[in-house]
């Protein structure tokens, strides 16, 4: 007996770590892009606060740079009313505040308090959350126009997004004006370039070209924007190109961003569970 | 036990500077120095196994809570708690060692006490990291960041250590 005493006094130390070893990779192995957001939305209930007191700090040695752009943002944009005005004849302005008033897209603006490109599955915290309608599944950019990435997860104050910069980023990208698509995904080689693969060959990149998002998945409007060709590469069978896109949002320096909900979507989600389509699934 | 508040501290700021500092700090892909590995280099040397492994755990918990990684940083951190004693028997040629104190270059010699700390930073790094990239594809790469991570935590360690002895002699000298 007191052999055996002082056996398990030897060994449970390392009985110990062994088990909760094995009990935390067999939490990583279970865990996705999800889970991990989850988490992150949990711990912000309690450091969210002082997250958002710490980007404060940083955002402020950061001002004057975010003035200019918004400034130079403000010209864009007087730029474009300027030309509505003076194009638009009676019935065309008719027109386009018909389409202004049913939009399928409601906007809100977000600060961000937490927000990684250093690992291979990168998120974004951002300080609104539930309370002020976020929902999982917006689209988040930058105030230009420009993705980031999309919602997971919310608390009722914080909303986590998968960064572009994740490992488990799917989304589909097209030549701007063209009608090829490919997919989207990071290689987690640098914060500034994503690729797009699985291009056809028809579509026919060329440096600088813009790319666009398609509006196939859920979350992402048509036609944001989300970076240029750097790149392409045709594969070795000649079918298809691997672009390499140079993002046009920096995500390193991001401190404002823009969330975007699409309001048909839940009549698409809809549609797309109808009973007719899950009729055909079956047979 | 008087330095039970210094440890306290110690972790808070460990912490602390991971959170908000380290994990937002952008600079490369390649350099992400996990700086919270600080708290367990410098625990005492006399500290019983359990609770190395205890605050191990706890350290790997809050980080990967807070960094939103399910796992891996409790993965990496408790083989580097529970293997410490180990690698400082296995690194140190002789055993007129006093075990007591917390790790510095004066008590334990320099060779030894820096051999120490890189193989501390080097096991829990490459655990981390190769666990992140889950992949031997990119292998080139994940020793890249591994080697550069590694050398940011060696300095914010070494730097550390400096701080933290000053700061224990000095309040073991007022009590």
């Amino acid at each position: 007996m007191r052999k055996l005493v002082e056996f398990i006094r030897a060994v449970y130390v390392a009985v110990l770590f062994v088990l909760l070893e094995l009990t935390a990779l067999s939490y990583y192995a279970r865990s996705t892009a999800y889970t991990e957001a989850r988490l992150l939305v949990q711990s912000n209930r309690i450091v969210g606060g002082l997250h958002q007191a710490v980007s404060g700090v940083g955002n402020f040695f950061s001002l004057g740079k975010k003035n200019r752009q918004l400034t130079q943002r403000i010209a864009q944009l007087e730029e474009q009313l300027a030309r509505y005005q003076e194009a638009a004849t009676e019935v065309a302005l008719q027109e386009e505040l018909r389409n202004l008033g049913s939009s399928q897209y409601r906007m809100m603006a977000a600060a961000v308090v937490g927000n990684s490109v250093g690992r291979s599955r990168n998120y974004i915290t951002l300080n609104r959350g539930r309370g002020d309608g976020v929902l999982s599944g917006m689209a988040v950019t930058t105030p230009e126009g420009a993705i980031a990435g999309y919602v997971v997860d919310c608390s009722e104050r914080y909303a986590v997004a998968i960064s572009i910069l994740n490992s488990s980023f799917r989304a589909s990208g097209t030549i701007e004006g063209g009608n090829h698509y490919g997919s989207l995904s990071w290689d987690g080689t640098s914060p500034h370039h994503i690729l797009l693969e699985e291009l056809p060959k028809y579509a026919e990149p060329k440096p600088g070209d813009r790319i666009v998002t398609t509006g196939f998945e859920s979350y992402f409007p048509k036609g944001l924007l989300i970076g240029t060709v750097e790149e392409a590469q045709l594969d070795a069978v000649g079918t298809s190109y691997t672009v390499r896109i140079r993002l046009a949002a920096d995500l390193n320096t991001m401190s404002n961003l823009v969330l975007i909900e699409n309001l048909d979507q839940g009549e698409i989600d809809n549609l797309q569970h109808s009973e007719a389509i899950r009729e055909l699934e079956m047979n | 036990m008087h330095r039970t508040p210094s440890y306290i501290l110690l972790f808070i700021v460990m912490a602390l500077l991971q959170i908000f500092l380290f994990n937002n700090l952008a600079i490369s892909t390649f350099f992400c120095p996990l700086v919270y590995l600080t708290f367990l280099v410098l625990l005492p040397l006399e500290s019983t196994p359990i609770l190395m492994l205890g605050l191990g755990l706890l350290m790997g918990i809050v980080m990967d809570a807070t960094m939103g990684i399910a796992g891996i940083n409790t993965i990496a951190t408790l083989p580097v708690a529970f293997l410490r004693p180990n690698i400082i028997r296995l690194l140190s040629a002789r055993d007129d060692m006093r075990d007591d104190g917390l790790p510095s270059p004066e008590r334990m010699g320099k060779q030894l006490f820096w051999s120490y700390v890189v193989v501390m930073i080097l096991l829990h790094h490459t655990l981390f990291f190769s666990l992140e990239a889950l992949s031997w594809y990119h292998l080139p790469r994940t020793l890249l960041r591994i080697l550069l991570s590694s050398a940011g935590t060696l300095l914010i360690i070494g730097f550390t250590e400096r701080l933290f002895t000053l700061k224990l002699s000095s309040s073991s000298q007022m009590l």
